[in-house]
């Protein structure tokens, strides 16, 4: 498998990773405690937010530092920040400052909510628990489609290059498949279209496509 | 034709770059999706000397995965999170790679709506775009990327639940047209197609295009439009290094230049160069199909991931401009906007195989805005309208209706704070009450309308052939042409449109000296 091409180049500072950590502690199932996959988590978070432009980024990050500051407030902490709560009153916090959607708090929140659950679930080991196998769900009908349609398949990708019918000129020289002959649609070889079903064919007659097919 | 290392030739990325970069050429387009890879395949194989220029990376068939994080932070813009301003706010994404949205898109591919097109004549000033007119020009990219219905194996359970509850609705129900070559139904769409089937432009107009004698440099971001006089004289622009930081200078002296960056982006850069439009439209008029979706639970396993992103559109409501339909979402993105958190996530998650997710599409009748911010760039700004939000109220209703047709036990509606809804009775009684617009969870892929056509200069910024009044040698060719919204998937118009369009400027390239 090629290697990801968005290089790391963007890292929580440890303050800022413990808050994460903590957040996610909250936000997404308790699975998430062990410690293979709270790393995994927040490695993931980093990726992400490396892909974000540096305002939403930025933005991010102060609401973090916000949410935990802002739980001193919070008559059942105590005085204490998020990341020294405990899990009920973590959870107690959490759901208060969710509740304030007109102050667009709890949005922001809701939103950071995605961000970080959207991670958990980019996690190997939690697709597995889902049962969600795209890999060798994958290979296996790229091999159908090849087995079933070899033939078709390459004269349409020769199709996609070859000069249009009709064409002169540069346009003529430039492709490296043969014309197809006149009144024939490049991509489709000799009988029925490849892809239509018994039926209607989809693009047989020009005008009208709403009704079709 | 490519190089050994399977790179094609006439394509340059930033790690082939050690310094200043200086080309002359006929015409510079900048963007390789859907309008630029197709304006540059037709002018390239007319003979037009063409670059290419594309903020985002080359990423070949052979690396996508279904790894939804990675794509997100390789394929699309700021990691696929941009956010239109507004109450509530509207989650868009946009593709940015060599082939643009196109690699990440559905594949659904419809032509304009006659009426949106005779509306666009005799409304918006905008000619030679009747049906009559376009059809040569959708039938030949149609041709060129291979749209087509479905091979029938690659129907997945989700669909044919969905196909199920139109019918038990009696509603209408039409199977897709998509540019696929024998999709093999990996719903991996969203990702980058792993087999190539679908026809995006990374795999036809773009290499069509550097076969014909094109160039392209990838991982550059175009910064301005130079000009001399009335008329533009090229671009500039910096490599963009890993992690985001500025590479060399890229300097594109050229007697045209295309800009085809999409809704978004196109109106920002053209601002920031310095036009401006007698119309007052440049960044304006923007329209975004809002969507929302409702995710229904069965008893019975569906696995969404099994079989095409997309077969069938219900094109029942389509009168009051609403379209429905199903997607499955990889896991991640589904948790992303679900609601409850920790253990409560867990076990709605936990049901992931069960799930569809429904959706509708909403035709708006509202106007966005595109400004550049100083230290932000682009922003979005879009307030959608009470009467779309009823609209998009409506058509969630009818998502869900037609969930629970299909057997659907319960669904879970997008509407901030809303209760689960186990049977259609207590989807009335909750929408019995007005759904307030705020708390409406919207998002879109569909951009639209922000460098809009018509050849009233005080009406439009570009002609009807996507000339910039009042600029020679500047032309659009996206989505940011559309004078209005079209109800259906936009990449068959783009493609279309900006075929016509290039024909035109072939037909006019004395005048251009190109």
């Amino acid at each position: 498998m090629p290697q990801d091409p968005s290089p790391l180049t963007w890292r929580l500072r440890d303050p800022a990773r413990r808050i994460v950590a903590r957040f996610a502690g909250v936000v997404c199932p308790p699975q998430v405690r062990a410690p293979k996959l709270a790393e995994g988590l927040l490695g993931e978070f980093e990726l992400l937010l490396g892909a974000l432009p540096t305002g939403a980024r930025r933005s991010v990050l102060i609401a973090f530092v916000v949410f935990d500051q802002g739980a001193r407030v919070y008559p059942r902490a105590h005085g204490r920040r998020f990341v020294h709560l405990g899990d009920e009153d973590a959870d107690a916090y959490f759901r208060a400052v969710l509740a304030r959607r007109r102050s667009g708090l709890g949005t922001a929140l809701q939103r950071i909510k995605g961000l970080v659950v959207m991670c958990y679930y980019e996690l190997p080991e939690v697709k597995e628990q889902l049962a969600y196998r795209p890999d060798a769900y994958i290979a296996a009908v790229s091999r159908r489609r090849l087995a079933s349609y070899a033939a078709q398949i390459r004269a349409g990708e020769a199709a996609a290059l070859a000069p249009d019918p009709g064409s002169s000129g540069p346009e003529r020289d430039a492709g490296s498949a043969p014309e197809p002959p006149p009144g024939q649609r490049p991509n489709a070889p000799p009988g029925p279209r490849p892809n239509a079903p018994p039926g209607p064919r989809p693009n047989a007659t020009p005008g009208r496509q709403e009704d079709r097919p | 034709m490519s190089t050994a290392a399977g790179i094609p030739a006439g394509l340059t990325r930033q790690s082939e770059v050690t310094a200043d970069v200086r080309v002359d050429c006929g015409v510079v387009i900048v963007g390789s999706g859907a309008g630029g890879a197709t304006m540059a395949a037709e002018l390239a194989a007319a003979g037009v000397d063409v670059v290419m220029v594309e903020e985002g990376g080359y990423h070949p068939t052979e690396s996508f995965t279904a790894e939804t994080g990675r794509a997100m932070r390789t394929l699309y813009r700021d990691g696929g999170a941009g956010l239109a301003l507004g109450r509530p706010p509207v989650l868009f994404s946009e593709g940015r790679c060599v082939g643009g949205s196109t690699v990440v898109n559905g594949g659904m591919s419809w032509r304009t709506p006659a009426r949106v097109l005779e509306r666009w004549a005799s409304e918006e000033a905008v000619t030679a775009v009747s049906e009559h007119d376009m059809a040569p020009y959708f039938a030949k990219v149609e041709s060129r990327i291979s749209v087509a219905l479905q091979d029938p194996e690659t129907i997945g359970k989700d669909m044919r639940l969905l196909r199920a509850g139109a019918e038990a609705k009696g509603w209408k129900i039409i199977p897709n047209l998509r540019n696929q070559l024998h999709c093999a139904g990996s719903n991996n769409c969203t990702n980058g197609c792993p087999t190539g089937a679908k026809r995006s432009m990374l795999v036809t107009n773009v290499p069509r295009a550097l076969a014909r004698g094109a160039r392209l440099f990838a991982d550059c971001r175009v910064e301005r439009i130079t000009r001399s006089g009335g008329a533009v004289t090229g671009v500039e622009g910096r490599f963009v290094r890993p992690g985001g930081r500025r590479g060399p200078r890229l300097a594109v002296r050229s007697a045209a230049v295309v800009v085809a960056g999409g809704a978004v982006q196109t109106p920002a850069l053209l601002a920031r160069s310095g036009l401006r439009s007698r119309s007052g439209q440049l960044g304006r008029n923007l329209t975004l199909h809002p969507n929302a979706k409702v995710i229904a639970f069965f008893d019975e396993e569906v696995t969404g991931w099994h079989g095409v992103h997309q077969a069938y559109q219900v094109r029942e409501f389509m009168d009051d401009g609403i379209l429905l339909t199903a997607v499955n979402l990889a896991p991640s993105l589904i948790a992303a906007t679900m609601p409850g958190h920790g253990r409560e996530l867990g076990e709605l998650m936990a049901a992931y195989n069960h799930m569809i997710t429904a959706g509708c599409l909403v035709e708006d009748t509202g106007a966005g805005r595109v400004r550049n911010i100083a230290g932000l760039g682009p922003q979005v700004f879009y307030q959608i309208t009470s009467r779309d939000a009823e609209r998009v109220v409506r058509g969630v209703a009818r998502a869900a209706e037609l969930m629970f047709a299909a057997g659907a036990r319960r669904v879970l509606l997008p509407f901030d704070g809303a209760p689960e809804v186990r049977d259609p009775a207590g989807l009335h009684n909750l929408l019995a009450r007005p759904v307030p617009k705020r708390s409406i969870e919207l998002f879109t892929v569909h951009l639209m309308g922000t460098a809009r056509m018509s050849d009233d200069p005080r009406r439009g910024v570009v002609d009807s052939f996507g000339a910039f009044h009042g600029v020679r040698g500047l032309f659009v060719a996206d989505a940011s042409l559309f004078p209005s919204p079209i109800g259906v998937n936009p990449m068959e118009t783009i493609l279309a449109l900006v075929t016509r369009n290039a024909q035109r400027l072939i037909d006019q390239r004395g005048r251009y000296r190109i």
